[in-house]
C-alpha cells in the first residue's frame, strides 16, 4: 500500500447525535435510580423483546442489564463483577454479559448495598425480570439464575426465530398466536405486578410511536449508503443503546459531502459478532487507512414494518411485527435461492453500502453472535469471490484474551487485502 | 444382521463399538434412514412412516479434521464433532437429517449443515423454550408440520393408527429401558454404567423393534447375575451428552459405580411414557416438551423445585455422590450448573463438577480429580 500510516490512533468525526449519547446514557440510569427511590415499579430488560411498548404502557422503568455490561467493559470497570461470578462457580466462557450482571448482582447482594464505584452508580435493584428466547439462551437463562440472589419475579416469553427454510405463509398464524399468548402473559404478569390493568389504547399509540422512530432511524441509516459516509460504526454502536437518531444531522454531512474521513479510500462492513466494547477506540485503526465502516449487521436497525390499516389489537399486532421482522431475512434469502438469513443480511449490505471489505468480530463469551460468521464468509466467497473478510478476535466483555499489536498486525494484512482488491476491481 | 449372531450386551457393545452398522445395513437394503440431533425428535413420525431413526452422535477422541473451515472453535464441541464426521462422510448412508432448534448451537448448525452438507431431506423444528400452554399448543403444531414434511418428501402418509403403534412401541423401549434402570438399584448394580451406555447408544442407532428385542435379552441377561454387595461409592451423572463410556469407564475403573443419570443420552427422555389419551399429536407434544428436563426449556420455579427429581433419583437409586458433566461452550448447563451443584450439596450429596471440551477428554487430569472425590464420599461415609 502506498499511503502513509499513523501509527497513534485517534478520535474521529462524530455525529452530533452520537456526541449527546453519553449524557443520555447517564441521565437514563439517574432516572432509574430515582424511580426506585420514588417507589415507582423496575424491571430488569432483555432488550428487543418486543415487550417494550407494553413494559412502557404500564409505567413499568426499564433497566437493561446487557446494555450495563457493555457500559462497564467501555469504562473497563467490568473485571470486580466477572471475577465474582466465576467465584460464584460460573465458567469463564460463559456470556459476557452474564457474567457482569450475575456478579453484580450476587455483589450486591454481598454487600448489601450498591456495589461501591459501580458505573453511572449502578443499575437499581429490579422488582421484576424481563426475558425472552429471541436472539440468544442466556436472555431468558440469566434472570432465573439470578435466584441465587433475589427472590424477584420472572416473566419468560418465546419470541420465535422460524427456521430459515420453513414456509413462512403456512406457519404464520400459529407463530404470531402463540407469541400474542406469550405477550399477554406477560401482560398479566405485569398487571398482577403493579396492581393496575393496561391501558389498550395507550399501548397501541405506544407501538404506533416507536414504529415511526424506527422508521426515521432506518431512513437516518440509509444515509450511510451515500459517499463519503456520514457515519462511524462507533457512532451506530452508541447510538443504539438509546435507540437515539437525528434525521437532519447525518442528512446535513451527506448534503455538504462530509464524511466520517475526509478522503475515504475503502467502505468497510462491520459482520455479524458484537463490538468490543472494552477497546472501541481500535475501531479507529482502520481510519488511519482511510476506511470507513459504512454498514452493519449487529444490532441492526429493526427492519420495516407496515401497520395495517384495520389493526385494533396492539397485542396481536406486535406479535405480528415480531413475525414479520423475525422471517424477513429468510424470505429474502428464499428468494435468493436458498441463501442462509445470517449470510443475506451480509449480501444485502455488501450490495447496497458499496462493501470492500468485511470485519467480524470472533467473540470468545458470545456464541450467538459468533457462530455462523464462517458460514457468513463461506457465502461471501461464492457469492462476492475475492472480498476479504476479516476476523478479529477478542471478546465483547472480557480482556484476556485481546491482544492489541495482534489486532493491529491483523488489520494491516487485512487493509492490503482490501487495497488489491479494490484495485482489481477497478 | 449381517455381522454378528451375538445378543445382549454382547451386541449392544458391538453396536456401541460400530455405531453406524446396523443403519448402513439397512440403507443398503434400500430402507430410508433419517438422523438427528438432540432428544427432542420425536422418533415416533419417522417409525411410523417406516423410516428409520438415526441419533447423529459425535467423535470422542477422534481428532476434528474439517470443521474449522465451517465451524467456529467456540463453538459447542459436541456439534463441531458432529458436523466433523458428517464432513468425512460418516452419514453419507442417511436420507436426511432434522434439528431442532433447542439451544443457539443446534438453532445455527441447521443452516450450516444445510448449505454445505446438503443433504437430501433437512428438516429445522422449533422447540419453545417456555412450557406455557400455549407452547404446548404451538409444538403440537411444529409436530404436525414436521410430519406433513416427512410425509411429502418420502412420499409416504402415517394413520392415526400407525402413529399409535409406533407409539406404542417406542412406550415399550421405554417401559424396558425403566425396568433395566431399576436393576440399578440394586448393591451392586446388576449392570454396570459402561454397560449401560452401551445399550443407550445402540438403541440410538437401530429400528425401534430390534432395540426393543436387544432391551429384553439384555434385562435377562443381567437378572441372572448376582454379584456380592462391595461398598463401592454409588454416583449419579448429571449433564448432557455422554454417548462414549471414556468419562463412566474411568469412574467405574476408580473404584466406584454409576448407577444412575440425567442426561440426555440417558434417562431423559424414557423415564416417561408419551400419553395417546388425547391423541397421538397432541400426546407427542406434551409427552417431549413436558416430559424432557433439559436446560433449554425454561421451567418456573426456585432450585428446589426445578430439580427435585435429583433428589428422588438419588434416594431411589442410593446415590453417594453426584458427577455433574457440562461440556464447553455451552450457556444453558453453564447457568444451570452452579445452582444444580449448590442444590445437590444442600441435600449432603459431595458434587464433582467437570467441565470438558468432549472431543479430547483431560483423562489423566480427571483421573486425579476423580479419585480424590471418590476418597471425600468414602471419608463422609465413615462419619
Amino acid at each position: 500500500m502506498t499511503q502513509e500510516v499513523r501509527q497513534k490512533t485517534s478520535s474521529r468525526k462524530s455525529t452530533e447525535s452520537a456526541g449527546k449519547i453519553r449524557a443520555i446514557v447517564k441521565r437514563m440510569y439517574q432516572q432509574a435510580q430515582q424511580a426506585k427511590e420514588e417507589k415507582r415499579k423496575v424491571a430488569y430488560c432483555m432488550v428487543m423483546c418486543n415487550h417494550e411498548e407494553i413494559v412502557e404502557a404500564m409505567d413499568i422503568v426499564q433497566v437493561y442489564p446487557e446494555n450495563y455490561a457493555g457500559l462497564c467493559a467501555v469504562k473497563r470497570q467490568a473485571e470486580p463483577y466477572m471475577e465474582k461470578a466465576r467465584a460464584e462457580g460460573y465458567s469463564d466462557l460463559l456470556c459476557g454479559y452474564s457474567q457482569v450482571g450475575i456478579g453484580f448482582d450476587a455483589l450486591r447482594r454481598e454487600l448489601g448495598d450498591m456495589p461501591p464505584d459501580a458505573p453511572d452508580g449502578g443499575m437499581p435493584e429490579p422488582d421484576m425480570l424481563l426475558g425472552c428466547s429471541m436472539g440468544c439462551d442466556p436472555r431468558w437463562k440469566w434472570f432465573q439464575a439470578l435466584g441465587r440472589y433475589k427472590d424477584t419475579p420472572i416473566y419468560n416469553m418465546d419470541v420465535l426465530m422460524p427456521p430459515s427454510d420453513a414456509n413462512m405463509d403456512a406457519i404464520e398464524k400459529h407463530s404470531v398466536r402463540y407469541m400474542a399468548e406469550e405477550l399477554r402473559g406477560l401482560i398479566a404478569f405485569l398487571e398482577e405486578q403493579t396492581g393496575k390493568k393496561m391501558d389498550y389504547d395507550r399501548l397501541m399509540a405506544i407501538v404506533r410511536q416507536v414504529e415511526e422512530t424506527r422508521w426515521w432511524w432506518r431512513e437516518a441509516y440509509k444515509l450511510r449508503k451515500a459517499i463519503p459516509c456520514p457515519m462511524s460504526t462507533q457512532d451506530h454502536f452508541v447510538l443504539f443503546v438509546p435507540h437515539h437518531m437525528l434525521l437532519t444531522d447525518p442528512m446535513t454531512l451527506v448534503d455538504n459531502k462530509i464524511g466520517v474521513i475526509e478522503d475515504e479510500k475503502y467502505r468497510l462492513l462491520w459482520g455479524v459478532g458484537l463490538p468490543p466494547w472494552h477497546s472501541m477506540y481500535i475501531l479507529d485503526y482502520f481510519l488511519d487507512y482511510g476506511a470507513v465502516f459504512a454498514a452493519e449487521t449487529a444490532y441492526m436497525v429493526p427492519d420495516p414494518f407496515e401497520i395495517p390499516p384495520d389493526a385494533t389489537d396492539p397485542v396481536e399486532l406486535i406479535a405480528l411485527r415480531a413475525f414479520e421482522r423475525n422471517t424477513y431475512l429468510q424470505r429474502q434469502g428464499q428468494k435468493a435461492g436458498g441463501i442462509p438469513p445470517l449470510a443475506q443480511a451480509h449480501l444485502e449490505r455488501i450490495r447496497d453500502y458499496s462493501i470492500d471489505g468485511v470485519v467480524m468480530h470472533i467473540t470468545r463469551s458470545c456464541r450467538a453472535a459468533t457462530m455462523g460468521q464462517t458460514l457468513v464468509r463461506n457465502v461471501i466467497r461464492d457469492r462476492y469471490p475475492g472480498l476479504p473478510v476479516m476476523f478479529m478476535e477478542s471478546d465483547i466483555i472480557d480482556l484476556q484474551t485481546y491482544s492489541e499489536a495482534e489486532t493491529k498486525n491483523l488489520i494491516d494484512t487485512f487493509m492490503e487485502m482490501v487495497d488489491a482488491y479494490k484495485r482489481s476491481a477497478a | 444382521m449381517a455381522k454378528t449372531a451375538e445378543q445382549g450386551l454382547a451386541l449392544a457393545q458391538e453396536l456401541y463399538e460400530h455405531r453406524g452398522m446396523r443403519a448402513k445395513e439397512l440403507a443398503a437394503q434400500g430402507r430410508s434412514v433419517v438422523g438427528y440431533l438432540c432428544c427432542y425428535i420425536p422418533v415416533e413420525l419417522l417409525t411410523a412412516l417406516d423410516l428409520v431413526p438415526y441419533r447423529i452422535q459425535g467423535g470422542v477422541g477422534k481428532p476434528l479434521k474439517q470443521v474449522d473451515q465451517y465451524l467456529e472453535t467456540i463453538m459447542c464441541p459436541y456439534v463441531r464433532s458432529c458436523f466433523d464426521l458428517a464432513l468425512g462422510g460418516e452419514y453419507d448412508f442417511l436420507s436426511g437429517v432434522i434439528i431442532p432448534h433447542t439451544c443457539d448451537a443446534m438453532h445455527r448448525v441447521y443452516d450450516i449443515w444445510k448449505y454445505h452438507l446438503k443433504p437430501p431431506y433437512s428438516h429445522c423444528i422449533t422447540i419453545p423454550h417456555m412450557t406455557h400452554q400455549a407452547s404446548f399448543e404451538y409444538f403440537q403444531k411444529e409436530v404436525e408440520d414436521l410430519r406433513e414434511s416427512l410425509e411429502r418428501f418420502f412420499g409416504r402418509s402415517a394413520s392415526e393408527e400407525d402413529l399409535a403403534a409406533a407409539i406404542g412401541l417406542h412406550n415399550r423401549s421405554r417401559a424396558l429401558l425403566r425396568e433395566l434402570y431399576e436393576l440399578r438399584k440394586a448393591e451392586p448394580p446388576l449392570i454396570s454404567g459402561v454397560e449401560m451406555t452401551w445399550v443407550l447408544v445402540a438403541g440410538m442407532t437401530i429400528p425401534v423393534e430390534e432395540f426393543n428385542d436387544l432391551l429384553k435379552d439384555v434385562i435377562a441377561e443381567v437378572r441372572s447375575r448376582s454379584p456380592g454387595a462391595d461398598g463401592r461409592p454409588r454416583l449419579l451423572v448429571v449433564g448432557s451428552e455422554v454417548d462414549d463410556v471414556a468419562l463412566i469407564r474411568l469412574v467405574e475403573d476408580s473404584g466406584a459405580r454409576v448407577v444412575m443419570d440425567d442426561l440426555c443420552t440417558g434417562s431423559r427422555s424414557f423415564l416417561k411414557d408419551v400419553d395417546l389419551a388425547e391423541g397421538a399429536l397432541s400426546g407427542l407434544a406434551a409427552g417431549y416438551l413436558g416430559g424432557i428436563t433439559c436446560p433449554c426449556t425454561y421451567r418456573p420455579g426456585k432450585v428446589a423445585q426445578r430439580f427435585s427429581y435429583l433428589e428422588d433419583y438419588a434416594r431411589d437409586w442410593g446415590v453417594e455422590g453426584v458427577l455433574v458433566y457440562t461440556i464447553r461452550f455451552c450457556d444453558t448447563y453453564q447457568l444451570d450448573g452452579p445452582e444444580i451443584k449448590g442444590y445437590l450439596e444442600g441435600l449432603g450429596l459431595p458434587v464433582l463438577y467437570l467441565e470438558d471440551d468432549y472431543i479430547m477428554p483431560a483423562l489423566a487430569q480427571w483421573k486425579t480429580r476423580i479419585e480424590a472425590f471418590l476418597e471425600t464420599i468414602e471419608a463422609r461415609k465413615q462419619e
